[in-house]
């Protein structure tokens, strides 16, 4: 029987080729987006979770008020894990982490700059990253020894055996490989090539014990048995008890959060961890579930709608003998089959668009060919979209009367009418919402890109202040400026694009104890820092520590410091924190340095008492950029020679803030795309069948003197209609989605009513164009024939 | 074989009932050879449906080799159906996507004969439906007359003990029809019973018995030949 069956299957897929092209290459297409999808949705459920330690390991979070704010932060006081360390029995292991910490290593001839991490002897036994032939449990406790990886050793040593190699690490260190790691695995959060051990903090004066520099990432591994709940009632109040006699008393809270929890859920709001990435994670889940879905509506729509061509085939099989079950079996094995062959397409798509599906997610997601799991997860993934497409068409077609279907009663265009056009409803609405969705998320990135930053990004570039460039600082920027490469340079805390820093506890005249939570952004200058970076002085002057000596206390206040701090004449007001009396010598006007999507913060420029950690040089716009470049580099290779001259250029680096957003505005695009495509696909194959279904009706309206405008608006007239109620049903289902997702951002577009009446004329112009070529074709058919035919 | 009492069978639509048949009864003998005659539209085709258990009647009592049937399920009629009943139509309903052996093939694969034996049944058939040498064919590629032969085939296959004939020489000449005709009452003559819808007093002629119907009842009932039980 089963023969039997693949037999009149395969034989109906070959005889209806253009029926079996629509629907295995809409299944095609729908299985790979989901195939796709889940990949990439099975390694965000992944990270971290192949620690062998991994329910027992925590990171160690901050908790407190600021203006009347709770917030939690993940960064913490290198005491705190030393402390922890030494005082809490029920914790077995300890690790601080200082992460991305990008330092220059260099091995002979070969040099450059790559991320690392500096933390302490128990990161390698708390958490499996597998090493080759070293003992882990005493692998960082050699102060000179330094842990690479396997793709960092060919690196630096092609095949030669790096182990007890030396490795100079930025001017003055040299350390010894003490152990090779196997590269990191795709679904860590994690991000090294090699690892420094904590001695590194030390040497280079990093190390300190104040409560308040939170500076380093710590996690604790729990003896077990040891309760997280009991764990954080311990260490609730360890930073409040350890400052409570300094003179300056923390308020800081410190809570546990599970490593397996980190990825996912660790978005803070509220001094809560929330729910974060998972939220995306849910989101790709349900757009991989309507994608297989509207593929499978297509299958179902098109099967019911071919059922007249099937109801006589089903009445002889039921004449002779076949039970109800019989057909089920024969119906759900052939959209099994002709899922097979389209889980067969989908894979070689899977395969084929697997690179660009990456560099859009930004990941390197794999599949391993040889996993066994794969391939019956495939099969299992064929025959749940099988059963799912093939269900309702299989028990529709199986209920046909043999009666009425031999003597040709078959009302299926009425009977099913009904439940199509609920189909073709429900396909329609998802893809106008994740149309209008991209339309707004697009419309959202532009809306912050073209807000004004508050400084010039053009010709605008830095350089990260190293050891050789920071004792040469000087004759370095005298070079530039005379070269005529350079027309400014400032020397700054961070990047005009990154905060490093922020700082609150700040007293001034007139300031009350409440304005002592209120927090400002630090940012540090030495000379021309408006003159570099474009910024405006508008009150006042910019810091010039070469004319002014003192300036090494002067600070610039953005405007919205001026207001929060309600300074009516804020040049010479004095700030003091707990070392220094700053003093005001300018306000400068308002730049955006962190989320473009959000007001801006209150801000501190601070002179030269501060630190520096980065070179601005803005570029002189007469001369080409390479030319510049060219000439910067032999400046900078002068007094820098060991290491190459490495530059990131501001207005990229600006535009990275949007990636995430722009990401999630490609990816919607490429599924409404698809979505709209497969949905087409069904229309296309539903028009066909009906103007097929219709064209004795068709025959006998232009012989009593239709034309073929009347004809063609009679045919598209009920897929519009479809087409509207989803328009209707989407709209209002886009615009409380869309207004919820703007209001993680405070500066924001807004849901505007012409994105909805755009979708809905493209909607209506993509439905006339992919169901009007049938409809025409029919109307300008020879009524006679089609009367004969029938 | 089959008896049936004041069976009813309507149709209904939102607004109006039609009586298909109306409080029938007559009596089919096992080897007898019954037509079916009556204008268009006077229930015999309903008739043909109840009595090959591919419709319910409304009212009244059909019974089957002794058995009631009138109130069987679809899986108990399919069952009934497959073992005991063979059909032949007027426009063949052959399946297009299946071959002339295949067609043949299909009620024994529902009766779950083995590959081996049904092999050897349909071959043996198709002989004797003269047919084999179109075994591969497909039904388009036959002329109506072969078409309906391999219906035939396919009706007594699974040696049915009754064959319901809807109109089976409608739609061909008047050559084929003969030999369709000859073929049925080769059937009836090796013992199966047949019941068969016509409107061709030439084709009744070769049955044993004529009922005339109307509006659903039986209005004459006409003795041909003497059936030799």
């Amino acid at each position: 029987m089963l023969k039997n069956y693949i037999k009149i299957a395969w034989r109906n897929i070959w005889k209806n080729k253009a029926f079996s092209v629509i629907n295995i290459g809409g299944l095609a297409v729908g299985m790979a987006s989901a195939i796709l999808i889940l990949i990439w949705i099975e390694n965000e459920l992944s990270y971290d979770r192949f620690h062998e330690n991994g329910k027992n390991i925590y990171k160690l979070y901050n908790r407190d008020t600021f203006d009347g704010e709770n917030w939690a932060w993940g960064n913490t006081p290198k005491i705190l894990g030393k402390t922890i360390k030494e005082d809490y029995p029920e914790v077995s292991h300890v690790a601080r982490v200082d992460p991305n910490e990008d330092l220059w290593l260099k091995v002979g001839n070969k040099k450059f700059k790559t991320t690392g991490i500096i933390t302490d002897v128990d990161f390698l036994q708390m958490f499996s990253f597998p090493l080759y032939d070293s003992d882990e449990s005493s692998i960082l406790k050699d102060p000179s020894g330094i842990v690479i990886t396997q793709k960092l050793a060919k690196k630096l040593f092609d095949d030669n055996d790096a182990m007890g190699q030396t490795i100079q690490v930025e001017q003055s260190h040299v350390y010894k490989v003490a152990g090779i790691l196997k590269d990191l695995p795709n679904n860590t959060r994690f991000n090294f090539d090699f690892i420094l051990p904590w001695n590194y903090m030390k040497v280079n004066g990093w190390d300190d014990s104040y409560w308040g520099n939170n500076s380093v990432q710590t996690f604790v591994q729990l003896k077990p048995h040891v309760s997280q709940v009991d764990f954080d009632k311990h260490i609730k109040e360890i930073t409040i008890n350890h400052t409570k006699e300094s003179a300056h008393p923390s308020s800081t809270e410190v809570f546990s959060w599970p490593l397996e929890k980190l990825w996912l859920y660790s978005k803070s709001e509220n001094g809560k961890l929330v729910a974060g990435k998972i939220i995306t994670v849910r989101l790709f889940s349900v757009i991989a579930i309507f994608i297989l879905l509207i593929a499978c509506i297509n299958f179902m729509n098109l099967s019911t709608a071919r059922s007249e061509k099937r109801a006589k085939e089903v009445g002889i099989r039921k004449v002779v003998g076949a039970q109800k079950r019989n057909l089920i079996l024969q119906f759900t094995g052939e959209s099994i089959l002709i899922t097979f062959f389209a889980g067969i397409l989908a894979l070689l798509l899977v395969f084929s668009f697997l690179n660009p599906f990456n560099q859009l997610v930004n990941k390197s997601l794999h599949i391993d060919y040889t996993n066994f799991t794969f391939w019956l997860l495939i099969i299992g993934f064929i025959l749940f979209t099988g059963l799912l497409a093939g269900c309702y068409p299989a028990f529709y077609l199986s209920s046909f009367q043999p009666a009425k279907v031999l003597k040709g009663k078959i009302s299926s265009i009425k009977d099913i009418i009904m439940p199509r056009k609920i189909l073709v409803v429900s396909q329609f609405t998802f893809a106008i919402l994740l149309i209008t969705c991209t339309i707004i998320i697009n419309r959202q990135i532009n809306y912050a890109q073209q807000r004004d930053t508050g400084y010039v990004k053009e010709n605008l570039i830095y350089t990260i202040l190293d050891d050789n460039i920071r004792s040469n600082y000087l004759s370095i920027k005298n070079e530039l400026l005379q070269s005529n490469a350079v027309v400014a340079v400032t020397k700054t805390l961070s990047p005009i694009t990154e905060q490093y820093s922020d700082s609150w506890g700040f007293s001034w005249n007139g300031s009350t104890e409440a304005d002592h939570d209120t927090g400002f952004t630090i940012m540090s200058a030495d000379t021309d820092f408006t003159k570099s970076t474009g910024t405006k002085i508008i009150a006042g002057r910019d810091i010039d520590i070469n004319t002014y000596p003192s300036d090494s206390t002067a600070i610039l206040l953005n405007e919205t410091a001026v207001e929060k701090m309600r300074l009516k004449n804020p040049i010479g007001a004095i700030v003091s924190d707990s070392n220094t009396n700053w003093k005001v010598v300018g306000v400068i006007q308002d730049f955006i340095i962190q989320s473009p999507y959000e007001p801006i913060q209150p801000m501190m420029i601070c002179g030269p008492s501060r630190w520096f950690g980065v070179m601005h040089m803005k570029l002189n716009s007469k001369n080409s950029i390479s030319e510049n470049l060219a000439t910067a580099e032999k400046i900078f290779k002068k007094f820098n020679q060991d290491y190459p001259f490495e530059y990131h250029f501001v207005d990229e680096k600006y535009a990275n803030k949007f990636e995430s957003e722009k990401r999630t505005a490609s990816l919607s695009a490429l599924f409404a795309g698809l979505t709209i495509f497969i949905s087409c696909l069904g229309l296309f194959g539903l028009a066909t069948y009906m103007v097929h279904s219709r064209i004795q009706e068709i025959g006998i309206r232009k012989v009593l003197g239709a034309n073929i405008a009347q004809l063609v608006t009679l045919l598209s007239s009920n897929f519009l209609q479809l087409v509207l109620i989803s328009f209707f049903i989407a709209s209002p289902i886009a615009w409380y989605a869309m207004s919820r997702w703007l209001n993680n951002y405070t500066y924001n577009i807004g849901v505007e009513w012409w994105v909805f009446a755009l979708v809905g004329i493209v909607i209506i112009f993509i439905t006339l164009l992919t169901v009007s070529s049938q409809a025409i074709k029919a109307a300008l058919s020879n009524p006679v024939k089609n009367i004969k035919t029938e | 074989m089959i008896k049936i009492t004041d069976l009813e069978k309507f149709y209904r639509t939102d607004e109006v009932q039609t009586i298909a048949i109306n409080k029938l009864s007559f009596e089919v003998k096992e080897g007898e050879f019954v037509s079916v005659m009556g204008p268009s539209g006077c229930g015999k085709s309903t008739l043909l449906n109840i009595l090959g258990l591919l419709d319910d009647p409304d009212g009244g009592s059909y019974i089957f080799n002794g058995i009631e049937v009138a109130g069987f399920n679809e899986r108990k009629r399919a069952n009934l159906r497959k073992h005991n009943i063979g059909f032949v139509f007027q426009s063949f309903n052959l399946i297009d996507e299946l071959s002339v052996f295949e067609n043949v093939e299909l009620p024994l694969i529902y009766t779950g004969v083995k590959p081996a034996e049904r092999k050897e049944r349909v071959h043996e058939v198709l002989e004797k439906m003269q047919i084999m040498h179109r075994r591969k064919h497909f039904p388009q590629q036959l002329s109506g007359g072969q078409q309906q032969r391999v219906a035939v085939a396919r009706a007594v296959v699974n040696n049915p003990k009754l064959i319901l004939a809807d109109e089976p020489t409608g739609n061909l000449d008047s050559s084929n029809g003969n030999e369709v005709m000859d073929l049925l009452t080769e059937l009836n003559a090796a013992g199966t019973t047949i019941i068969m819808v016509t409107h061709s007093e030439h084709d009744a002629k070769y049955s044993h018995r004529i009922i005339r119907m109307l509006d659903g009842q039986k209005v004459t009932e006409n003795i041909l030949a003497e059936y030799q039980h």
